[in-house]
């Protein structure tokens, strides 16, 4: 489905992301690991049209998307949550989520119908899935960082997308929250078949459910495959050393 | 989204309109025409937060869309041999494709230099229009423009321009509570994540420039129904800034905020006129005094941050 | 048509455009003072304006208590700019500064709010006449240039400029403060932690602005009506110059200048009735290829 070659981009001299190759196929989830600074996080901008690729390609469904901006990505059915929590502070819980699934229904410029109630079943759902139902009518401004996290992921879902980016989901999470952030991961692979690519530095979570592993050190692709292939894998052992973690 | 009180809501809803159309009947002219000033200027401060507040734009060169609204129905109403229903409407429509085009130019600056940019090319506009002593009567402005008699008396305008304001009030009111005004409210807090999940952000951004600058056009119509004359310093600068006041010490962030606003400011003007040559020295200590300790505005006051509620409500 | 270009091209063209470049000095001192206050301090100072006016008004004010002549007159370019300066120092230390923390709308709505109060107290002082100076002697009459007269006071302009550029360069550039200040400019918090003290830079920053402001003012106090008003028009004129030449940039005050100036010249030449609408195409223009300004801008 997603099909990463040779992908480079440089700030000023700075290669932060030189020579990625990645391949995620319908259903599975992938993982993206790799030490701080790693640029892991270069490479899902890239992936979601927050930034140009300097070279290289990135194709979905057969179809190059490098260089689009990111409302075309998302249209094409990708969708992504933030590293750091990024939603509508203003807007209440089901208020978020709501607009990513109006969005996605090409409702934006109605102008005169009340949005209040607007999409509610499907709005509903998602939350319920998600497990933030019960806070539907909060601001999201006001909800804890992990609710925010999983907030993050409800408003992904919203666009009904066929590949979704999660950057470090658990980032700065307690937990039981961490927890439960796998659980909603494996659950949506398993139950709509949905695929996920995501990036981590929890490398335990990340055998835990991921299909297939990739690892990135510097910049570049250093390994992809299953769980036992990159264990096994000598550089990735030398990037790791000194980290805790089971590797 | 955010919202008056619930107990004050009832008996505004009652009193306010019978209030407002029992007026001409009750006051002198003068105060009828003071009635007047509020009411479109109230429409042209609620315009500009659409931009403003609910956006996030930094909308500083509104007035334009204000003059040209006026000039365009004065000019139709005295050069071209329209009735006026097409005079009303050319005006507003010449503010929104002015809008528009100022937009497209400014649409790729971020913040500030979009609101720099934006009250340069007002000033431009004004310039012009300044200049152009054969077409638009120059800095003399246009006198004597003839309105059809129902609209033409003091209560006949006063009732037009309430029936008007009123409105496009609401029509605004219903966008905001819209898809449309969700949208905008979401690339005013988060642009980045609004691009994520689809939203063409520039595309909303220009489309809400053209309805503020509609109804903000539409206001400036609403002059030439009032005064009879339009003239070049409706559009300058300083009166972008003032509008801008104007929403500021009713509340940015809340939708009736600017009408509170422009009544306070209009009333405040009038009232000063009579006991003081110093208007401007007024208007920028309470603007001073609104920034540092008021920084929501007056109705900011009551409506800080909504908390958790019953149903989702916009 | 060959009268046109004959015209275009001839010597009175070229002292016309000597006079546009002379205005252009005072231009380019406004705009470099407001250049300066965007970049380190972030305002865009609405109120740059009615320092401006305050330098015109406080150079007549010292020109007659020390009664007219050469040396009151170069007292005036000295001593108006300062006092225009104190009162950007009360205006930034007063006010602003506690609202830097705030939203742009927020500071640029206040320092409206203080062109509005300047504008008045201005009223209150000197009264709603418009004044007059007029041009000490020593620089009545006109030099020859080009076979065609060029006043001696735009001569006067057309050095000063310069100098004053140079003069901010080496300040900008070669003193400590100045590295300071363009540090601050790109990174206020970093210098901060370093143990600067960042808010008299702001401080210093704003007040050689509001200095320039008030020198512009004083210089062009000979060559219009001083009045209430001459807040408004700059302003517009500062803000076109600082967006064509890259917001917080001298040089792009300089070139921003030059443009407008010759620009503003050049069309009225050409289409006496509009001309004044160049500069605003030209700045069309240039956003157009450049949305950031024609030089880098310090944001």
């Amino acid at each position: 489905m997603l099909d990463v070659e040779s992908v480079v981009k440089s700030f000023d001299g700075f290669k932060a992301v030189d020579g990625a190759n990645l391949r995620v196929d319908a259903g599975e989830i992938v993982a993206v690991i790799g030490p701080n600074g790693a640029g892991k996080t270069t490479l899902f901008h890239l992936l979601t049209g927050h930034l140009s690729p300097d070279s290289g390609r990135i194709l979905f469904k057969g179809k190059e998307i490098g260089g689009l901006p990111p409302h075309v990505i998302c249209r094409r059915g990708i969708t992504r949550s933030f590293q750091v929590a990024n939603i509508f502070p203003r807007l209440s819980v089901f208020e978020n989520v709501q607009i990513a699934v109006l969005s996605r229904e090409r409702k934006t410029f109605r102008i005169f119908s009340p949005v209040a109630g607007m999409a509610k079943e499907e709005v509903d759902r998602i939350l319920r899935s998600v497990g933030l139902f019960d806070r539907r009518d909060v601001e999201s401004d006001l909800l804890s960082h992990g609710e925010k996290k999983v907030l993050e992921i409800a408003v992904a879902l919203g666009g009904n997308p066929e590949l979704l980016i999660l950057d470090e989901p658990t980032a700065g999470m307690a937990p039981e929250e961490t927890e439960r952030c796998i659980r909603l991961i494996r659950k949506l692979s398993e139950e709509s078949g949905l695929t996920i690519l995501f990036c981590e530095h929890d490398i335990a979570l990340v055998f835990e459910i991921a299909n297939r592993i990739m690892v990135m050190v510097r910049g570049v692709t250093v390994v992809q495959g299953s769980g036992e292939e990159v264990r096994r894998n000598s550089e990735v052992q030398s990037a790791y050393l000194g980290e805790s973690g089971e590797c | 989204m955010v919202t008056t009180r619930r107990s004050a809501a009832p008996l505004l809803l009652l009193l306010l309109p019978a209030a407002l159309l029992a007026l001409p009947q009750v006051l002198p002219r003068f105060h009828i025409y003071v009635a007047e000033i509020v009411l479109l200027t109230a429409l042209l401060a609620t315009s500009l937060n659409l931009a403003i507040g609910y956006t996030g734009l930094y909308q500083f060169g509104h007035a334009v869309f204000y003059g040209i609204g006026a000039y365009g129905t004065a000019l139709t109403l005295t050069r071209s041999g329209m009735p006026a229903p097409v005079a009303f409407l050319a005006g507003p429509l010449a503010a929104a494709a002015l809008s528009l085009l100022i937009g497209l130019i400014c649409i790729r600056l971020s913040k500030l230099y979009f609101g720099m940019l934006q009250i340069s090319l007002g000033s431009l506009v004004w310039a012009v229009v300044y200049r152009w002593y054969s077409f638009t009567g120059g800095d003399d402005g246009i006198h004597g423009i003839p309105l059809p008699d129902a609209i033409g008396s003091p209560k006949g305008s006063y009732y037009f321009t309430l029936a008007v304001t009123a409105l496009c009030v609401f029509a605004m009111y219903r966008i905001v509570r819209s898809p449309f005004g969700k949208v905008i409210q979401g690339i005013r807090d988060n642009p980045v994540r609004a691009a994520a999940i689809g939203v063409d952000v520039r595309l909303h951004q220009l489309a809400v420039l053209v309805i503020a600058g509609f109804f903000g056009g539409v206001a400036g119509s609403l002059f030439v129904v009032v005064e009879n004359s339009v003239f070049p310093d409706m559009m300058f600068w300083t009166f972008s800034l003032e509008v801008l006041i104007m929403c500021l010490l009713g509340g940015m962030y809340t939708f009736f905020g600017p009408f509170v606003g422009a009544s306070a400011i209009v009333l405040l003007r009038v009232f000063a006129s009579v006991h003081t040559r110093y208007w401007s020295l007024l208007l920028g200590t309470i603007l001073a005094l609104v920034i540092i300790f008021l920084p929501d505005g007056v109705l900011g006051v009551f409506v800080r941050r909504p908390r958790k509620r019953e149903a989702p409500d916009a | 048509m060959m009268d046109f270009a004959a015209n275009l091209f001839s010597a009175g063209t070229l002292s016309q455009i000597l006079v546009g470049l002379s205005r252009t000095t005072i231009l380019f001192i406004v705009s470099s003072g407001m250049s300066l206050i965007l970049g380190v301090l972030r305002i865009p100072n609405v109120a740059h304006g009615s320092l401006y006016m305050i330098g015109a008004f406080a150079a007549w004010s010292v020109i007659q208590f020390l009664g007219g002549g050469l040396f009151a007159f170069l007292a005036a370019m000295l001593v108006a700019p300062l006092i225009v300066a104190a009162v950007g120092f009360v205006l930034e230390r007063g006010f602003f500064s506690y609202l830097y923390e705030r939203e742009h709308l927020m500071l640029l709505l206040l320092t409206f709010a203080f062109m509005l109060i300047l504008g008045d107290l201005v009223k209150i002082v000197w009264g709603p006449e418009y004044r007059s100076v007029t041009v000490p002697s020593f620089f009545q009459g006109s030099a020859e240039i080009f076979g065609l007269p060029l006043p001696w006071y735009n001569l006067f302009l057309l050095i000063v400029g310069p100098c004053i550029a140079v003069f901010l360069w080496l300040v900008i550039n070669r003193t400590n403060l100045g590295k300071i200040a363009r540090a601050a400019a790109v990174d206020g918090e970093m210098v901060g932690a370093v143990g600067v003290n960042v808010g008299w830079v702001f401080a210093f920053t704003f007040v050689l602005g509001s200095f320039l402001a008030g020198l512009g003012g004083a210089l062009i106090a000979p060559m219009v009506n001083i009045s209430l008003g001459m807040d408004h028009s700059l302003i517009m004129e500062t803000f076109l110059i600082v967006i064509i030449g890259g917001l917080g940039n001298m040089w792009g005050a300089l070139l921003g200048s030059l443009i407008f100036g010759l620009t503003q010249s050049l069309g009225i030449l050409v289409w006496p009735q509009f001309g004044i609408a160049f500069p605003y195409l030209a700045v069309v223009a240039v956003l157009v290829v450049r949305p950031r300004g024609l030089l880098r801008s310090t944001w």
